[in-house]
């Protein structure tokens, strides 16, 4: 009862943020936090089961435009379309993760890598269904009950992705399932010694985190009403990747720091030294690989140990 | 047919570049098991390289291709001691100095950037831009070139690893990294010759391609993955693999583009589809590696 | 403090603010720019920065717009359209009375949403594709690049005479690149001329030998290039040069940025490309002189359309009588201006409610001499 209401009252000051802060900042928070919730999901593939893919945010933008695609030209109603949309992404998780089990270590990032350029060409070639490079523009949330969030309002739907997406995957994390998860990262061996079905947690792991991915990429696709394959290229991976690692891998808390301090800098930096600041994002990732191996987070626990 | 016996020879050349892209990879992952993202920014370096000293400066070719070669080999040692060094040193798990290199390919993209503008720039060809013409097979003298390139870096390539000791010392690391260090192998000293050697193959492999593509900041992800599909396909254990894997994207991109009925644009995925293939039905790649023999 | 305040208090007075607020309390006018300083938009997005910079000064030193100084408020959208869409917030939230986008053409569609909801006057004075103001009705928005269109329109025009029945297309996947090819087969299909073969050189590849054999393969009366990369351009072609063959290339404005006379040195003699940039046109001179004067640096058609862009929204705002975004609005729909792009004796405007304004007949074809891009051989479209 206690968490339940310590999680609602999260929500609602985050929320209330979003109801002081002016369309821009608006606009930055609430693609802020679409970044933290795919950090999230993120870092629990890769921090905490240990694999390394490319494909989250291929995932994301499946499920951006798999709602898209089927609310307006299938004309589905909202709940179908979502849960349709969930279901597209969990059929192209399965069918790269169940194969992909037989492949060790790194060679999983490169199928990934693979599957995430696909998306790409397929955006592109995909005529009147995706709109070709020009996307899908010119669409507008549907009324839920005669009301069409908008606004704050709608930063308050991003507030509750990311908290349900934490909690769903805080449990997760603390069940038998979590510690399968890690057992798997750090000893697959020993794992399966111990009666864990090293291949299914995987699959499990894959799936489950490129789903989460797919519903932020929906709660994504109403933010600019526009989807369009730039949106999606492969570089964000890459980004998605150093986000967890600089945070802090294998830790919700350093998942949401390193989100934040990575989608921040460049807003930061390129008032202060123009167009330099790509140089110094990443003087600042080989430093921080470098120099704090366990992202801000460790440097917090060394504060607190200390 | 003679469209056949022409495209073969465009399909070699940019196989062997993608061959010497993954080369590089290949002498880093033998090893140490980095895969080293960078080795595309190191083309770029070297084409940049070109630029400099056979565009602007005018050297020779030659003896501005030697300066390139020399200095990518010293960006290749200086890299692996500034991200790779201090990280094995400290026994980090393999992850790190791989993002530690990811982390340097934004840096050297950006660095190049700044310094030279986002335009493309005009690396020249050591022959002219002429065609050579041996019986039915036809192409540019470049493409002949870059041929004969490869081929003498592979060849020292084989060489050194089947023939001299050092070569066996590199192989012993590979196939079991404590036993060697035991057995005297200086651990550090290979792993920073092989970025070294990494560092030159990927700049020269970044130079011969310059003539044809220009030296541009953006040139670099893209010879990356082209560079690891083909090692991927022909499997990490053998330095022919790696050509050889080269080889095969190279055939399958061009001839798909020429003679497959697809729309053009689908043609891209082709390549893509057949590293999805590889790594599900063959992971190890075509050529196994060689195993310890008791 | 008084911005604080206004800030908090922003969400609350809404639109209020956002179109009082800059027409009261700001002594200079403000103008925005949304560029990519670090993606792919970047060999393009810095000259048109640097003509709209001289713009701006020029504007300033005669004394400015309504008596008030023109401010440039400039922001990076790192060539990704998410950003640039929160870039245009901050330019709307920060007073900018009108918009204009440099940067992608996927990153101007998305600042578009934004400036329908924020009903902030927004202008792409160079981006080229057709689709921009046909995906959303948004009044507040217009177009002064050259459209696909008008390109290809402009180059069968030139080639009337030649009787062209059936040619290949050939392109790039870029997505400036993939909407001008699609455009330029419309346009050609549109004359019934038939388009043989299309091919596609993707970004980052080593040769487009397969694709010019496979256009050679079809024996095309015409080769038209509608890609916008400089690098695979260039080995489009190459290969061509290689391949020895005789049909004439008529290539997009891409062909038109001077960068290819260093880079591609020795493949350009005879090659047709429509331009929007007549060297012979006095306020081109006059246009040279006076940024030679200010910079010390030579200026090209890229840096034109920057310079454009501004001098029409100032003539808008002019026209307006005040700096206030509704006004623009109804002020740039009356729009007749004469800038330094175009061929002689063209005007922008958006007549009839339309928001691309650049002159169907106002673009112009040029033909490489040797490496040098040679004089204007046909204007528009008769």
């Amino acid at each position: 009862m206690i968490a339940l209401v310590r999680w609602v009252g999260t929500a609602i000051a985050l929320s209330a943020v979003a109801f002081f802060l002016g369309d821009y900042y608006n606009d930055v928070y609430r693609k802020l936090l679409l970044w933290v919730a795919l950090a999230l999901s993120y870092n629990f593939l890769f921090g905490i089961s240990g694999q390394v893919a490319f494909s989250h945010f291929a995932f994301y933008g499946i499920g951006a435009y798999s709602v898209v695609i089927l609310l307006f030209q299938a004309q589905l109603p909202l709940p179908v379309a979502i849960i349709l949309g969930v279901v597209v992404c969990v059929v192209v998780a399965l069918g790269v993760a169940i194969p992909s089990t037989r492949l060790e270590g790194f060679y999983l990032a490169l199928v990934t890598l693979a599957l995430a350029q696909l998306f790409i060409v397929v955006l592109n070639e995909g005529g009147t269904v995706t709109g070709g490079t020009g996307g899908l523009v010119d669409y507008r949330l549907p009324t839920i009950l005669g009301v069409r969030i908008a606004g704050p309002w709608y930063t308050a739907v991003i507030v509750v992705l990311v908290l349900v997406t934490l909690a769903v995957l805080w449990r997760l994390d603390r069940s038998w399932f979590g510690r399968a998860c890690r057992a798997v990262r750090d000893n697959p061996e020993a794992a399966s010694a111990m009666g864990v079905d090293v291949a299914r947690t995987k699959v499990i792991a894959f799936t489950l985190t490129s789903a989460l991915a797919g519903l932020a990429g929906m709660v994504y696709a109403f933010v600019d009403n526009t989807v369009s394959p730039p949106i999606f290229g492969l570089e964000n991976a890459f980004l998605l990747l150093f986000m967890v690692i600089v945070g802090g891998a294998g830790r919700h808390a350093g998942a949401i720091v390193g989100a934040v301090l990575l989608y921040l800098l460049p807003f930061v930096l390129s008032p202060l030294i123009g167009h330099h600041h790509a140089l110094v994002f990443g003087v600042l990732m080989v430093a921080a690989i470098l120099l704090q191996p366990r992202g801000i987070i460790g440097i917090y626990d060394r504060l607190r140990g200390s | 047919m003679q469209d056949f016996l022409e495209l073969a020879v465009s399909a070699t050349a940019s196989g062997c570049i993608y061959g010497l892209i993954a080369l590089a990879y290949l002498l880093m992952i033998r090893p140490t098991g980095i895969i080293n993202f960078a080795v595309g920014e190191w083309a770029m370096v070297g084409a940049f390289g070109g630029f400099l000293l056979l565009s602007k400066a005018e050297w020779p070719y030659p003896v501005g291709m030697a300066a390139v070669l020399g200095f990518m080999l010293l960006v290749g040692w200086a890299t692996e001691r500034v991200a790779v060094r201090p990280l094995v040193e400290r026994g980090a798990p393999l992850l790190a100095p791989i993002l530690a290199l990811l982390g340097m390919l934004v840096v050297f993209r950006e660095s190049i950037s700044l310094a030279f503008g986002p335009d493309p720039h005009q690396v020249p060809y050591p022959f002219g831009f002429g065609r050579l013409e041996l019986g039915p097979l036809a192409g540019p003298y470049q493409s002949f070139f870059i041929i004969g390139a490869t081929l003498v870096v592979f060849a020292a390539a084989w060489l050194f690893f089947e023939r001299t000791l050092w070569g066996k010392c590199f192989e012993a690391v590979a196939i079991h990294r404590r036993a060697a260090a035991l057995v005297g192998i200086d651990l550090g000293r290979v792993t920073a010759l092989s970025f070294a050697a990494g560092g030159a193959a990927a700049g020269l492999g970044g130079l011969l391609v310059s003539a044809n593509v220009s030296a541009h900041y953006l040139m670099g992800v893209p010879l990356a993955i082209q560079g690891f599909t083909a090692l991927v396909i022909g499997g990490v254990g053998r330095v022919e693999g790696a050509l050889l894997g080269g080889l095969l994207l190279a055939f399958a991109e061009q001839f798909t583009v020429r003679y497959a009925p697809l729309p053009a644009g689908y043609a891209q995925g082709v390549p893509l589809i057949m590293l999805m293939l590889f790594l599900l039905l063959r992971p190890t790649g075509l050529l196994a590696a060689r195993e310890a023999r008791a | 403090m008084n911005a604080r305040i206004r800030r908090l208090c922003a969400p609350l007075l809404g639109t209020f603010l956002l179109l009082a607020g800059p027409a009261t309390a700001q002594d200079t006018i403000k103008i925005g720019v949304v560029t990519d300083k670090v993606g792919p938009a970047k060999p393009y997005s810095e000259p048109a920065l640097e003509g709209i910079v001289f713009a701006a000064n020029e504007l300033n030193r005669k004394g400015g717009v309504l008596g008030r100084k023109v401010e440039l408020l400039v922001e990076d959208d790192q060539g990704r359209p998410d950003i640039s869409a929160a870039m245009a917030r901050k330019l709307v939230d920060a007073g900018a009375v009108f918009i204009l986008s440099i940067s992608l053409t996927p990153a101007t569609q998305q600042q578009q949403n934004v400036t329908m909801e924020a009903k902030t006057p927004q202008m792409t004075p160079m981006n080229s594709g057709d689709t921009l103001t046909t995906q959303l009705p948004n009044p507040y928005f217009w177009q002064t690049g050259p459209l696909g269109s008008i390109q290809i329109a402009t180059l069968l025009s030139h080639a009337r005479a030649k009787n062209l029945k059936r040619v290949a297309l050939i392109s790039d996947n870029s997505d400036l690149g993939q909407l001008l090819a699609r455009f330029f087969r419309a346009g050609l299909e549109k004359s019934g001329i038939q388009v043989a073969v299309e091919e596609v050189v993707p970004r980052g590849t080593t040769t487009a030998e397969p694709q010019m054999q496979k256009i050679r393969a079809a024996n095309p009366d015409a080769l038209f290039m509608a890609g916008v990369l400089t690098p695979e351009n260039v080995l489009i072609l190459k290969a061509y040069r290689q391949a020895g063959l005789k049909f004439p290339i008529h290539s997009s404005y891409n062909l038109s940025v001077p960068q290819y006379m260093t880079v591609a040195k020795g493949l350009l003699d005879g090659i047709t490309f429509v331009d929007a940039y007549d060297p012979e046109k006095p306020e081109v001179k006059q246009f040279v002189a006076d940024y030679v004067r200010a910079t010390g640096k030579q200026p090209y058609n890229i840096h034109g359309y920057g310079y454009d862009g501004v001098m029409l929204v100032a003539d808008a705002i002019r026209r307006a009588g005040a700096p206030d975004r509704e006004k623009i609005r109804a002020a740039m729909q009356t729009t007749k201006y004469a800038g330094v792009m175009g061929a002689k004796g063209m005007a922008y405007a958006f007549p009839e409610g339309k928001r691309t304004g650049f002159d169907p007949n106002g673009m112009v074809v040029r033909v490489y001499e040797g490496d040098r891009q040679g004089r204007v051989v046909h204007t528009g479209q008769q």
